[in-house]
């Protein structure tokens, strides 16, 4: 009888992560199914257009994918094969990369969102939400306008300021430790002087292009993007997913509050401060590239959590395919919606995300608790 | 972060035909001192000052509480009276001022936090409740203690969860989500959880407040059944008095920061301890049900009972 009722439980058990898992099954086929098309698509038009037949054929050549001498061009930074056609190159020096970037990009920024609300206990809470755009905005904005010969460091100096100012704000919210609301209203003081600052660079601003390279990267672009940019971020963001992956344990007991997180015996606030630098590490990454994209962060791991349940490593792992397939998709909006003029990827997200979340406020009644 | 050498610290269910052995040994008047020896999970404060940074009075002020093993203790008093925050010093969440917590013969500071979480479990009154969760994936969380940092749940832990589930008699929700369940349901929940981390003591804040009759006795049966199979230490701050007449082994009565009265619960729940340290006029009968507490009026300064 026994046996029996312990077969039972077992089969239960084996439903419920199958319904779990089948959930999260229809998140992973349904992005990597957007951001095939994205990528066909975004592959296909531009100045130089392809059918999309010519598009899959270049991207899926296997000729290419399994050459050395192009994996060393991309990713080691070696000189572009001389044998490539045309077409070739235009495909895989110009297209290609953008959407790689867009996808890494996606991808930290609907985790670190993930991270960020699950440490504040925040639905609202956004990869930015502790003074990390605010900080690498600043000194965006203090390299182009003082220190302009140093250009080519500004994805490095970004990630730097990023983090500075998440320190900056986890100092301003120490008190006997910290707490949630604490460190989201550290972020408000401190976004509050360093935004207030930017805006009072701009007027030190005379090239009307320098302005718009400022703008660009404040609202978040991918229209730089190359191989550089890949082999720039790409290592972080491998680094900082492998951590988020191995903290899901704690994530789900902090979940449960201060207190029942310190009964079950964890040290709240290191784990806090360590989760919030892989964070750190994940946003800074994607800053790097791609400038401040804004509502990614945010309404990836809200639609994730919506279909999952808050689990989290079925909520990293849902944010890590939906983040790239909303970034990209968004970002052939970006390129060819009004084309021949482009526009940066986050003006895009912001038109895409603001809806969602007033749809949101209309369907739930308690948003923003966790 | 990772414990390997934690891991290997103690581990409950030792051998609790030993520690029922010794809770005979343990009278009301317990002094503060461990009696040395592996036998009992020994849990005891002595001297205790407990206060909030920013208050210039301590709440709890140099306060000695011995709690006899293997058996359940009741702390009462009125609203302020510090019966939470003195369990909060008991499980170190606020570190006392001045005074010593030992457990099981070492003070509390000795302890590694998952070690500590391994032998001393405290269920606060307020849980925040994650969305989507189900019931069994929550009460796994009370295991997190006893997995290192690489570690997933093995064959103990899914026995544990098992276990502390049919003994909250919850079994019928473990595949609920704890979202869509009543305020009762999820306390059942909590208290499961805490089971679950399998500790020789087991502090309870306030576990039957704001909830429905059925729940409250349900709660009560949970810890009958505890201090029935025994191996545990409890300690529960209850508001009801007749469920600590009823329930508990030995009750501490507690009055502006200080024990006014502790042991037999016959010997607490009088009249005249209830009218100083509650200011409330009851009659206490022995019914077929036990001790009833009744109360009748409270009792202000200007006319004294």
């Amino acid at each position: 009888m026994g046996r029996v009722l312990d077969r039972l439980a077992a089969l239960r058990a084996a439903g419920t992560d199958w319904y779990a898992t089948s959930k999260l099954a229809l998140i992973v086929v349904g992005s990597v199914a957007v951001l095939l098309g994205s990528t066909i698509l975004q592959v296909s038009f531009g100045a130089y257009p392809l059918t999309l037949g010519e598009a899959w054929q270049t991207v899926f050549d296997a000729e290419i994918l399994f050459n050395p001498e192009i994996w060393r061009w991309t990713f080691l930074g070696a000189d572009v094969p001389e044998w490539l056609t045309r077409q070739q190159v235009i495909v895989w020096n110009l297209r290609l990369p953008r959407i790689l970037v867009g996808a890494i990009v996606g991808a930290n920024l609907a985790v670190s969102g993930a991270l960020f609300q699950i440490i504040t206990r925040n639905e609202l809470a956004s990869p930015y939400i502790l003074g990390v755009s605010d900080g690498a905005g600043l000194v965006v904005l203090l390299t182009l306008t003082t220190f302009y010969g140093l250009m080519p460091f500004l994805p490095i100096f970004a990630a730097v300021g990023g983090a500075l100012a998440f320190l900056l704000v986890y100092a301003i919210a120490w008190k006997n430790g910290t707490s949630p609301v604490r460190l989201v209203l550290a972020g408000v003081v401190v976004g509050t002087v360093f935004g207030s600052v930017q805006r009072a660079l701009f007027f030190f601003i005379d090239d009307l292009g320098v302005a718009m390279s400022a703008q660009a990267w404040l609202s978040g672009t991918l229209m730089n993007a190359g191989w550089e940019e890949v082999r720039i971020a790409l290592p972080f963001t491998v680094l900082a997913m492998a951590l988020a992956f191995a903290v899901t344990q704690e994530l789900d007991v902090l979940l449960l509050g201060e207190d029942r997180a310190d009964s079950l015996g964890m040290p709240v606030e290191k784990m806090r401060f360590a989760i919030a630098g892989i964070g750190v590490l994940s946003t800074a990454a994607a800053i790097a590239v791609a400038g401040l994209i804004g509502f990614v962060g945010l309404i990836v791991p809200h639609m994730v959590r919506n279909i999952v349940g808050s689990e989290s490593k079925l909520l990293l792992a849902g944010c890590l395919f939906l983040g790239p397939a909303l970034l990209v998709s968004a970002d052939v909006g970006a390129r060819l919606a009004l084309s021949p003029v482009q526009l940066p990827v986050g003006v895009i997200t912001g038109i895409v995300g603001g809806p969602y979340f007033l749809y949101l406020m209309r369907k739930k009644t308690n948003l923003g608790e966790l | 972060m990772s414990d390997g050498s934690l891991r290997n610290g103690r581990e409950p269910d030792d051998d609790a035909a030993d520690r029922s052995a010794s809770s005979t040994v343990t009278s009301t008047e317990t002094n503060p001192e461990p009696t040395a020896g592996p036998e009992a999970s020994d849990f005891s404060g002595s001297d205790l000052v407990v206060g909030y940074p920013g208050l210039e009075t301590p709440v709890i002020d140099c306060e000695s509480v011995a709690v006899p093993p293997d058996a359940v203790t009741a702390l009462i008093g009125p609203n302020g009276s510090g019966k939470s925050t003195l369990l909060k010093g008991l499980a170190n969440k606020i570190s006392p001022d001045d005074g010593t917590v030992l457990l099981d013969g070492r003070t509390i500071e000795e302890f590694g936090s998952k070690e500590l979480a391994r032998t001393l479990g405290l269920l606060s009154q307020e849980n925040a409740v994650p969305s989507g969760v189900s019931v069994v994936d929550l009460v796994e969380r009370g295991r997190y203690p006893h997995t290192g940092f690489f570690d997933s749940p093995d064959e103990s832990d899914l026995a544990a969860v098992d276990e502390a589930i049919q003994l909250a008699g919850i079994d019928h929700l473990r595949d609920r989500d704890v979202d869509s369940l009543s305020g009762g349901q999820k306390q059942l929940v909590w208290i499961a959880m805490a089971l679950a981390q399998e500790t020789d003591v087991l502090l309870l804040d306030e576990p039957t407040t704001f909830l429905d009759p059925h729940h409250q006795l349900e709660v009560m049966e949970i810890v009958e059944t505890l201090r029935d199979r025994g191996g545990i230490t409890v300690v529960l701050v209850l508001h009801d008095i007749n469920q600590a007449a009823r329930y508990a082994d030995h009750v501490v009565a507690l009055k502006d920061g200080s024990v006014y009265a502790r042991g037999d619960p016959g010997e607490v729940i009088t009249r005249e301890t209830l009218a100083t340290v509650f200011e409330i006029d009851v009659d206490v009968v022995e019914t077929q049900h036990g001790t009833q507490v009744i109360p009748l009026d409270p009792l202000h300064d200007d006319h004294p009972a």
